[in-house]
């Protein structure tokens, strides 16, 4: 077999037959096609598709080598190729979600492991250092205590449910680290949640805020399309982002509880708060879970006040945020966030 | 020169190698190297980083590279170019190389 006549081709993801020969192509291989890529590449010999691979952000996924093709260097090709296009689009760290058995694979690609769920899922980046310089970042805010606990929060925007949380988090603890998730998956912009939580929580000494970066994993990009088993997605979300959490981020700073809302609606959210009452005390960490904070018969959430938003009514907000984040959604900068929300029906 | 983004340059595909260079936080040069040939010529392809490197004036930088059996003057090329891509529009006079 020459080397020479395997063609690189970006496959047009408007395209149906083009987009139906790649998703026949991963199904052979026992992968789906996520809904969320952004560019996806085929290497061809002739017309024949003996290889894929996918960009979403900073992630690559949906990567799959034709058996009879393997071991020809393909998936270094696959590979180089997604990697120069991540960077001119100006990602140079990035990410690959991966069964546990690809490693050697990938670790020949230049990714290295952070995390593993046996038998399910393994997340890997292409920094050997990344983690490391993650954790070195965060304990430079390394502050001494008895009683150290976190939050992690999306804040989406910032409500007086999420300021209860934290004050009472606050009041049992010494000190408080709230780890913001950045992904950009939320109407809000990372930025803009994390300075609301900041303005909302001026009064509180005792309090660390971190951006959660890339170790902080949501649901909204963890990516499904090597999981078989559906109904399990959501637990092995939550066990590999709880890994990253007991194994990194708690031993960094000395971490002992966990906060977090109770939920009474959100399936996921509430087998996600189960996986971690299994998880985290393992490692010695307690999990406290608070009953929700409301207001009359309504229970204050983030998806109330956007649903009052995306109804027209931000006056009605006001009686569940904080002022500080009352005055930026009155404000000019939050005009085209409000009018996205309008626009579009997603959940997040 | 000055490394003042990251940049890249290569590919891994067979006899080649990807370079990556960011700037450091920390001073001076750090080296992260994985190679195919590692345990025969690692010492060597660090060697030849560093020199050039050297040649180009680069003090401070995370250099990261995965090497699959390229020649000296391949990953010479690609730390060349890597670095010229990672500073700031800089000039590389091309003709002084031997």
């Amino acid at each position: 077999m020459e080397f020479e006549h395997f063609t690189e081709y970006r496959i047009s993801l408007n395209n149906k037959k083009e987009v139906e020969n790649i998703k026949a192509f991963l199904a052979l291989h026992g992968l789906q096609l996520d809904s969320d890529v952004e560019y996806t590449v085929g290497v061809f010999d002739g017309e024949r598709l003996v290889a894929t691979g996918s960009i979403c952000g900073k992630v690559l996924k949906c990567i799959a080598v034709d058996k009879e093709y393997q071991g020809l260097g393909i998936a270094n090709k696959l590979v180089s190729h997604l990697i120069h296009e991540e960077y001119q689009r100006g990602n140079t760290h990035l990410f690959i979600f991966t069964k546990p058995e690809n490693y050697t694979m990938f670790y020949e690609l230049g990714f290295h492991k952070i995390a593993e769920v046996p038998n399910s899922v393994m997340l890997m980046e292409n920094h050997p250092a990344g983690i490391k310089n993650f954790i070195e970042e965060i304990k430079k805010q390394n502050k001494s205590g008895q009683k150290i606990s976190a939050v992690i929060m999306n804040c989406n925007p910032f409500t007086l449910g999420h300021l209860y949380l934290i004050e009472k988090a606050a009041r049992e603890s010494d000190i408080l680290h709230i780890f913001v998730v950045w992904e950009e998956r939320s109407s809000f912009p990372a930025e803009v949640r994390y300075r609301l939580i900041e303005e909302g929580t001026k009064h509180l000494s005792n309090i660390v805020l971190h951006k959660g970066k890339d170790y902080i994993i949501s649901s909204a990009t963890f990516p499904t399309y090597f999981i078989k088993e559906y109904q399990r997605v959501v637990e092995i979300h939550a066990s590999l982002d709880l890994e990253i959490f007991r194994s990194y981020i708690a031993p960094a700073l000395g971490i002992t509880k966990r906060f977090i809302g109770e939920e009474p609606y959100c399936p996921v959210t509430r087998t996600y708060n189960r996986i971690m009452k299994e998880y985290l005390p393992q490692k010695g960490i307690e999990v406290v879970e608070i009953p929700r904070l409301h207001r009359g018969e309504n229970a204050i959430s983030a998806s109330l006040v956007r649903r009052y938003i995306r109804e027209g009514d931000v006056d009605k907000t006001q009686r569940f945020v904080p002022k500080t984040t009352y005055e930026f959604l009155t404000s000019v900068e939050a005009e085209p966030i409000i009018e996205m929300i309008q626009r579009d029906d997603h959940r997040h | 020169m000055e490394i003042v983004k990251v940049g890249m340059a290569g590919t891994m595909e067979s006899s080649d190698a990807i370079v990556t260079i960011e700037p450091n936080t920390d001073s001076g040069i750090q080296i992260y190297l994985q190679s195919s040939v590692e345990k025969q010529f690692g010492n060597q392809i660090r060697s030849v980083i560093t020199e050039t490197l050297r040649a180009l004036d680069v003090d401070h930088g995370i250099v990261r590279v995965n090497d699959k059996g390229a020649l000296d003057c391949v990953i010479r090329a690609r730390v060349q170019t890597a670095v010229l891509r990672a500073s700031d529009g800089g000039q590389f006079n091309w003709k002084e190389e031997d």
